[in-house]
């Protein structure tokens, strides 16, 4: 279903410079949706025109099919329905403490005082800023300000959220924390629309990407088909993502297999073959192709696992006796990622679940996640990336858990699900809120 | 990053009182201050609201003997020439100059010594409201006294970007001194005249950035006030009390009474 429309849309700034050119774009209701540009190349400018702020110069906006209309009443539908996120926060949050400020939106939307207030509270629980409601906007560092930013807007309730440069000038814990939450928001239904100069976010983060050069679209389509065009990234002034540089390398020198195109971490990894050559001592009876056993290495020869099986393909003998083998390791330990709904959180249970499944790496992702693992002095392992990294540290042979709360439970586990089923390595995987009431240790998961 | 008094005012624990006992406490201040004509009653309010402030406001006491210090410079100057030149009568202490003789007489020390209290008793009651009550908490008590609603509402943005001026004029006047602007007279000048200029495009700029910010979240001429109900507790009152009566007690057996 198509939400959000442009129809031939130019648009030029009042001193008559153009500033969008021709613009025809459709957008999916759901999707994650970046536009990818260098500075300059309209990428704000055209947000500006999506909820009506900027009145095009030719064209049009169609929202929900219907061509936007330029009075009052329809701009305030529209603003109410696609919400914008501002590059710097400072120029969004005006109002003199974060409360008043999240409050803005509802308040103009003529709710009753006691909803206002209802909305309020929720939103601010939402992004982990309850505690910071009566504070004055420059006491807060600046990953703050950008979650009170995108409270204020996600308190109006709009289908669609733009987000202007969202991760300009955060730290990486504070930029995976804003991400953490769109993808959260995306799972409840609500389209996620951002504009960024970084490939890689882009490639990894987006459904559907727009390439936007010197006021024009130049190219859309799905991240993979997007980041392959190098030609037009160059026309863009864009460099690929650091992960298909890595790909490409790596497949030149014959160490990955030709698969898609890699999008994160994970999906690398699996691309790599299983390779070690070595020479090794072989009984005489042995014959080239056949399989021989090593036995089980461990300590400091099991690089990735406690241990790990060392089978070996003969590939060719020499006269002493010395044999070329194609070894193939395979971790003896299946790793797991057990998932940890905090919004039923106990704190015995949890302690109880680490214990009876020999956790090793714990990570937690969003920020009522994070708040509580603190409060309850949870050492966390990761706290960006999670689910990546918890997929890379269980294939080779760990135990994670995650912890996350709400809709980003059901989002970890389709993230991990889609991993399985991608790459064929069976990970145990599960929800295991409320586990330890029922079996208590009896068995692992 | 600096503090300034807001900030203090921010963390202080007497901010989640209640607004309006501690606007009446300090108004009480004031008046009995002004009204009394003993040096011994604005001096007793000084006592006491330092005391609040600094203990019950847990403001660091060399801070607040520093912001103390600015009008006391000025005060101290003023009493030296209001005791040598006001009041008629015998002189305590005399001295001459270039054959001028300067006195001092029982009459013009004591207005000295009234401005003196006067003036501490006033700083101390203002210090205690701006250190325990940051702006953004009166802007309610703005609200509920009727102001009209533009008149608050400017009042809150300017509050907000002040903050955020604040920070670039800072940011500003560092790129300026690390590139050698204020070396000299001249120069600091002329970097200072460069500051303002800066600064006034950019709150212009801000200005339509904001209209832009808040036609986004459909603005409606409507902006919530952060208003928490405190209601007075007992222990409150019993202070306020206690305060009211020992102010009152020492206003009244110094009625008329003068030091020397």
């Amino acid at each position: 279903m198509i939400i959000l429309e442009t129809k031939n849309l130019s648009y030029s700034y009042p001193d008559g410079t153009l500033a969008l050119e021709d613009i025809n774009i459709k957008i999916e209701k759901g999707k994650k949706i970046a536009f990818v540009g260098r500075n300059g190349s309209g990428k704000s400018t055209l947000f500006m025109m999506l909820n009506g702020t900027f009145r095009p110069l030719k064209g049009e906006v169609l929202f929900h099919g219907k061509p936007v209309k330029y009075d009052s009443r329809s701009l305030r539908e529209i603003r109410k329905s696609v919400g914008i996120v501002f590059q710097n926060s400072d120029d969004q949050i005006f109002a003199p403490t974060i409360y008043q400020d999240v409050a803005f939106g509802p308040t103009n939307l003529d709710y009753p005082k006691n909803k206002v207030e209802k909305i309020v509270h929720d939103t601010l629980e939402y992004v982990g800023l309850t505690h910071l409601k009566d504070k004055p906007p420059h006491h807060l560092s600046g990953g703050q300000k950008k979650r009170v930013a995108i409270a204020g807007v996600v308190a109006m309730d709009p289908e669609v959220i733009v987000l202007d440069e969202p991760l300009s000038n955060l730290d990486p814990v504070g930029a995976d924390e804003v991400m953490d939450l769109l993808n959260e928001l995306n799972y409840f239904g609500k389209t996620i629309i951002i504009s960024t100069h970084d490939v890689d976010l882009a490639y990894g983060w987006a459904d559907y990407v727009f390439l936007m050069n010197d006021r024009k679209v130049l190219s859309e389509g799905t991240p993979e088909e997007i980041f392959r065009q190098t030609e037009k990234l160059k026309e863009a002034y864009l460099k690929r993502p650091i992960t298909l540089e890595i790909y490409d390398e790596i497949r030149k020198r014959g160490i990955a297999r030709v698969s898609k195109p890699p999008r994160d971490i994970p999906d690398l990894v699996h691309t790599l073959r299983p390779q070690h050559l070595m020479w090794v001592d072989v009984p005489p009876e042995v014959k080239e192709g056949e399989t021989i056993n090593l036995g089980i290495l461990y300590g400091e020869f099991a690089q990735d696992s406690m241990y790990e099986a060392a089978n070996c393909k003969v590939l060719h003998i020499h006269e002493d006796g010395l044999a070329i083998v194609e070894m193939d390791r395979k971790a003896l330990r299946a790793g797991s990622i057990a998932i940890y709904d905090t919004s039923q959180y106990d704190n015995e249970e949890i302690l109880k679940i680490i214990k009876r499944d020999d956790i090793e790496c714990v990570g937690a992702m969003g920020k009522k996640s994070k708040i509580i693992a603190e409060r309850d002095e949870i050492y966390l392992d990761v706290t960006a990336g999670v689910i990546d990294r918890s997929i890379l540290n269980a294939l080779s042979g760990q135990r994670c858990l995650i912890l996350t709360h709400g809709g980003m439970v059901e989002h970890a586990l389709e993230r991990i699900n889609g991993y399985i089923e991608k790459s064929g390595i069976n990970l145990h995987v599960g929800v295991v809120t409320g586990e330890a009431e029922k079996d208590n240790g009896a068995g692992s998961c | 990053m600096t503090y300034i008094l807001d900030d203090y005012a921010i963390l202080s624990p007497l901010r989640s009182r209640n607004n309006w006992l501690k606007l009446a406490i300090v108004a009480f201040g004031i008046l009995v201050g002004v009204s009394a004509s003993s040096p011994l009653v604005p001096f007793t309010i000084a006592l006491c609201m330092s005391f609040a402030t600094i203990y019950f406001g847990r403001i660091p006491v060399k801070f607040y003997l520093q912001i103390l210090s600015v009008p006391s410079g000025f005060v101290l100057v003023s009493i030296i020439v209001i005791a040598f030149f006001f009041g008629e009568g015998v002189d305590i202490f005399s001295f001459s100059l270039f054959g001028y003789t300067l006195g001092v007489n029982p009459e013009g020390l004591n207005m000295a010594l009234l401005i003196l209290a006067r003036t501490f008793g006033g700083m101390s009651c203002l210090f205690f409201l701006s250190l325990t009550t940051p702006v953004i908490e009166l802007f309610a008590v703005l609200k509920k006294a009727k102001l009209p609603d533009s008149f608050v509402e400017i009042a809150m943005m300017m509050y907000r970007y002040i903050f955020v001026f604040l920070d670039v004029a800072m940011g500003v006047k560092y790129a300026q001194t690390v590139r050698l602007g204020y070396r000299d007279f001249r120069t600091s000048f002329r970097s200072m005249v460069m500051l303002g200029t800066n600064l006034f495009i950019r709150s212009w700029e801000q200005g339509e950035k904001l209209y832009l910010a808040m036609n986004s979240r459909c603005y409606d001429g409507k902006l919530i006030m952060y208003d928490e109900k405190r209601p007075v507790k007992m222990p409150e009152i019993l202070l306020t009390g206690a305060y009211f009566t020992i102010v009152i007690t020492v206003f009244w057996f110094t009625r008329g009474m003068s030091l020397i």
